[in-house]
């Protein structure tokens, strides 16, 4: 037994271990770089840099390989049981346990990134207030009850619910409080929704007159526009509605039973935010006579539990606020003429290691230039007994 | 970039009117020659004019400069008659005599048939020549017409020809543009009938443009009041045609914005145009006396240009109107010393110097005993090395920049700090070789820095976009960095060398050198570590301030990870025995190509949030350095390789005698 744990530990703590670890995620990294051109940052992201196994394509050659979450999960053992637990201790070793135990901060960072971060944005014009914010990427179906005088109750379900309902074959929703079961189908991760013709056959069933086009995935993962199909059957009576939900559309899909409205929409997915963001002003300033931005602002104001305080925002200068970071992303309209109203993008960020990698990078640089400055004394001192 | 050309069909319409009025005016003054050349004097005060281009207000000497460098690819140009112009007296010929200026060849093509493309005829000239304004004048419209055609293609999908037709169009336009800026100063604009009109002007029959200028309100007024009335509506009429004339003269006037603002900084960051002052007079009704002054200026020295006498003390009026509104402004405090930074020419002569401590380290390994030669190279290293120091310390007091925000900045960086760090391991170990690396670092990287600016041809202090307006994350993770760039290709200079002496067989007999040399990259390397993975982590944490995320996978980003774990896999290969001495010289001889690639390479992808900088023409050169790096490390490949059979060999023939191997003779794997 005894044998069988030493040995465990003698792997995962071995330098040879160490040196592959380092070797894959650096042809990892390489491979992923050179994709991007390709398969644009998210696509590529997924497959190499959140995955733990992947096939990359050399030509027509298959290469199966780890992928970086794999590897970075047994590079933090490595690391933590060959660089720090079984490592030597003495001066002469301080530097690099140091360097490691900071490397390993700097792992369980993006660990913690990894399971717990959300990111989105919200975007706002002047006068405009929000108290969510909604992913870049992802995708919701949301079911609104009106309940009257102005209230909605809403129900949603997340993209992972249904994302692999791509076949015509679909999966199935009953919820309780719903007089009604959904059934989602034949999602497509990007598509028009376009009206149907007398002169081509749709690739996909028509519903009042519309069908939805696939389209290849876009590089720009945000550009991706979702759409699926929706059946509802009553539950009593069993009386079918079908419609289309596509993520570009203006208006819900709304459908009356029993007395009642409900609307149906394929939307961004979204946060709440535990304050409310209102947009004051928002500043785009261009270097004189150029068309190059010189700064970005945004003038907002906060509202929380009853009170509310004006902020800015800017490049390089986030809003930090309960768990949150609010940053200054973006403007458009692009190339609006002047005079236009222009509306701000503000990123929106809620990571609980928000502040983990400025620490780890202080113990990394304490640890190296410990190692490396007591290499170089002893060097420069055998230099000189030497001559 | 893409409605420039647009626009330069457009303005060859009003080009074409314009120069019918200039023309037909300055009749008189269009066979004029230039006295002589231009006062010193003139030059000095023209050099320190201050201009807004770009972004910034610069010295006109650094405007004329770099038009010049993009039209002629170099900063001077030779007459027909055989002078040569710098930059400056060049742009005054263009600005005050440019039927003149239209004759000199300053146009290089480098390819004779964009030429022949346009229907001019390339008789008499190489395949790579230059043109004047005047050649190429009878096929203007048909390459602009060409180059609005070229303009759909995107620039990696155009052959040769398009591509140069295309950077023609753009030359010329910005040429003609500057050309015809000061024809309103020439012109004098007929006044026409009318009793308001004569009262107005004192009844003088002719004009000049400031006099317009100046008179614009009370034009708009009375235009407005004589409209009113059928008797005096021909006199209307002739106050728009005046109007209509003093437009015509200020199109294609904005690219030269000589006029500073009279307002606060804040308030006004735009300095003007001629056309900028009549559109506001036209608009607002608002004329400032002082610009209205400052045109009367340009006119003084449009009429005087042929008594240089008269001139500068034109000149010299106007310096007095710009110059202290800019300095007011807080807008001048700098040109000065941008003068000077160009005119000292540091980085061309420490190349030069560069070259020649490359010239003496060559002869020191010939005569590795000299003390003499010893002295001179270390005197030729540090004297450009303290050349480009104090041209960093001078571009940062112009910018008010830390050393490096450009790419540009990086490779005068890299090759400073990489100097530097060579010169300080000389020192330590007195071999010869990191003075000979410095030698050769800083040559080439000179060489690469000036051949960047000559290929970019752009001002290489550009104003910078939102997100990098923090000197604290470019005082820190840029320089970090950019230390580790210098350190990594200090590393991988010295392992080239390693192998390379290694292959040839040099100091064969002396394996101290050796492994001086391959302790000195492991130093070396280590140092660049410490910047490398400081610097990528900080660059993360930039970002994370910037957009909400410490890492996103960037191209750049990747890269900078490649260079920390390929330095990290060398150092932990070399702790772990997995690689020695000779190993590890592959190894970082190799990983000078992971810097490079993440240096300009990624750049080249055209993807991710980092894709700054001019790339085009970096190409060719990038992927010589990485076969040449391969080649090295192949090379060093082989020696192992042969160096371990004939090891074995001996090892062999000796157990067969019963003798055992001394350490010395281990293998150098």
């Amino acid at each position: 037994m005894n044998t069988i744990v030493d040995g465990t530990l003698k792997f995962f703590s071995s330098l040879w271990l160490s040196v592959a670890l380092l070797i894959f995620l650096a042809l990892l990294t390489w491979l992923g770089t050179l994709e991007q051109v390709h398969t644009g940052l998210y696509e590529v992201q997924r497959k190499y840099f959140d995955s733990m196994f992947l096939v990359h394509q050399a030509g027509s050659v298959p290469i199966p390989l780890p992928g970086a979450r794999l590897v970075m999960g047994i590079l933090f053992i490595n690391l933590f049981v060959g660089g720090i637990v079984r490592l030597r201790r003495g001066w002469a070793t301080a530097g690099v346990l140091i360097t490691h135990v900071g490397i390993v901060f700097l792992l369980v960072a993006g660990m913690v990134k990894s399971f717990y971060a959300q990111e989105g944005h919200v975007t706002l014009y002047e006068g405009e207030k929000a108290n969510t914010y909604e992913s870049y990427v992802r995708w919701e179906v949301a079911v609104s009850e009106d309940l009257g005088q102005g209230k909605l109750r809403e129900l949603t379900a997340p993209e992972e619910a249904f994302h692999h309902a791509t076949s015509a074959t679909p999966i199935t929703f009953a919820p309780p409080s719903l007089p009604f079961e959904i059934q989602l189908g034949r999602y497509q991760k990007n598509c028009r929704a376009l009206p149907k013709g007398p002169m081509f056959d749709a690739p996909t069933p028509v519903i009042d007159g519309v069908f939805l086009q696939p389209q290849s995935p876009s590089t720009q993962a945000e550009q991706n526009i979702a759409g699926l199909y929706a059946t509802l059957v009553e539950k009593q009576g069993g009386a079918k509605h079908e419609g289309i939900l596509w993520g570009n559309e203006a208006q819900p899909w709304t459908v009356e039973t029993g007395g009642k409205r409900y609307a149906l929409a394929l939307r961004r997915e979204r946060y709440p935010m535990p304050f409310t963001l209102g947009l004051q002003d928002f500043v785009k300033e261009d270097h004189p006579r150029i068309d190059m931005p010189k700064a970005f602002s945004s003038d907002v104001v906060v509202t929380e539990d009853d009170s509310t305080r004006p902020m800015k925002i800017s490049m390089n200068e986030p809003l930090r606020s309960k768990g949150l970071v609010v940053y200054q992303a973006s403007w458009g309209p692009a190339d609006a003429p002047p005079g236009t109203p222009l509306f701000s993008t503000l990123a929106v960020v809620s990571n609980p290691a928000d502040q983990f990698p400025l620490y780890a990078c202080i113990v990394i640089a304490i640890g190296l230039t410990l190692h490396f400055s007591r290499k170089l004394l002893r060097h420069i001192r055998s230099e000189a007994r030497a001559s | 970039m893409k409605n420039l050309l647009r626009i330069a069909t457009l303005f060859l319409v009003a080009l074409a009117s314009t120069l019918s009025i200039a023309a037909a005016q300055s009749a008189a003054q269009a066979a004029a020659a230039r006295p002589g050349p231009w006062p010193k004097e003139v030059v000095e005060i023209a050099q320190h004019l201050p201009v807004q281009d770009g972004g910034r207000v610069k010295p006109l000497n650094t405007y004329a400069g770099y038009l010049l460098l993009r039209l002629n690819g170099k900063r001077s140009v030779t007459t027909p008659e055989g002078e040569k112009l710098e930059a400056m007296p060049w742009l005054l010929d263009v600005l005050f005599y440019p039927e003149l200026a239209e004759t000199y060849d300053a146009f290089m093509v480098q390819d004779g048939q964009a030429i022949e493309a346009i229907g001019v005829s390339v008789e008499g000239k190489k395949k790579r020549d230059r043109y004047s304004f005047r050649e190429l004048r009878p096929g203007i419209q048909r390459l602009f017409q060409l180059a609005n055609e070229y303009q759909a293609i995107e620039e990696k999908d155009r052959n040769t020809v398009q591509q140069q037709v295309f950077m023609l169009a753009m030359n010329v336009n910005d040429f003609m543009r500057i050309l015809t800026h000061l024809d309103l100063a020439r012109a004098r604009l007929p006044v026409g009938a009318g009793d308001g009109l004569a009262q107005m002007f004192s009844g003088a029959e002719e004009v000049t443009f400031s006099q317009v200028l100046d008179h614009v309100p009370e034009l708009r007024d009375l235009q407005l009041k004589l409209s009113r009335e059928p008797a005096t509506a021909a006199e209307s009429k002739t106050i728009g045609t005046l109007l209509h004339t003093a437009a015509d003269l200020t199109s294609g006037t904005e690219s030269l914005a000589l006029l500073p603002a009279t307002g606060s900084l804040e308030a006004e960051p735009a300095w003007h145009t001629p056309a900028d002052l009549l559109t506001v007079a036209l608009r607002d009704s608002v004329v400032e006396p002082k610009h209205v002054e400052m045109l009367a200026s340009l006119e003084g020295m449009a009429r005087a240009r042929a008594d240089f006498a008269g001139f500068q003390r034109e000149i010299t009026r106007f310096q007095g109107l710009v110059v202290p509104l800019a300095e007011k402004r807080g807008e001048y405090e700098k040109v000065g010393l941008e003068v000077t930074y160009h005119e000292l020419g540091l980085l061309g002569n420490a190349q030069v110097v560069f070259v020649l401590a490359f010239v003496l380290a060559a002869g020191l390994w010939l005569k590795p005993k000299s003390k003499l030669l010893y002295g001179l190279t270390t005197l030729a290293v540090i004297v450009p090395t303290i050349l480009v120091t104090i041209a960093i310390v001078l571009r940062c007091m112009i910018r008010e920049r830390p050393p490096v925000s450009t790419l540009y900045e990086t490779l005068l960086f890299v090759t400073a700090t990489g100097a530097i760090t060579a010169l300080v391991a000389e020192l330590v170990t007195k071999q010869k070789v990191a003075l000979s690396a410095a030698a050769v670092l800083g040559m080439i990287g000179l060489f690469v820095a000036n051949g960047y600016e000559m290929l970019d041809k752009r001002d290489t202090m550009p104003q910078l976009v939102a997100v990098l307006d923090t000197n604290f994350w470019l005082a820190t993770h840029v320089t970090a960095i950019t230390i580790g760039y210098s350190a990594g290709m200090l590393a991988a200079l010295l392992a080239s060398l390693y192998l390379i002496t290694k292959v040839v067989g040099f100091k064969r007999s002396e394996p101290a050198f050796h492994h001086g040399l391959g302790r000195m990259v492991y130093g070396v390397l280590c140092f660049g570590l410490i910047f490398s993975t400081v610097g990528t982590i900080l660059g993360g944490i930039w970002a994370n301030e910037s957009w909400g995320r410490f890492w996103g996978w960037d191209p750049k980003e990747n890269g900078a990870l490649l260079i920390c774990l390929s330095q990290l896999v060398i150092l932990h290969c070399r702790m772990g025995g997995i690689l020695r001495e000779h190993g590890v010289c592959m190894a970082t001889a190799f990983g000078g190509t992971v810097i490079a690639f993440s240096w300009f390479g990624v750049n080249l992808l055209g993807v991710g949030l980092h894709s700054y900088g001019f790339t085009s023409g970096i190409h060719t050169a990038l992927w010589s350095y990485y076969w040449i790096q391969w080649g090295i490390v192949g090379l060093g490949g082989l020696h192992w390789y042969l160096e371990r059979v004939r090891s074995n060999a001996r090892r062999e023939a000796m157990s067969n005698s019963g003798s055992r191997l001394s350490p010395a003779q281990e293998p150098m794997s």
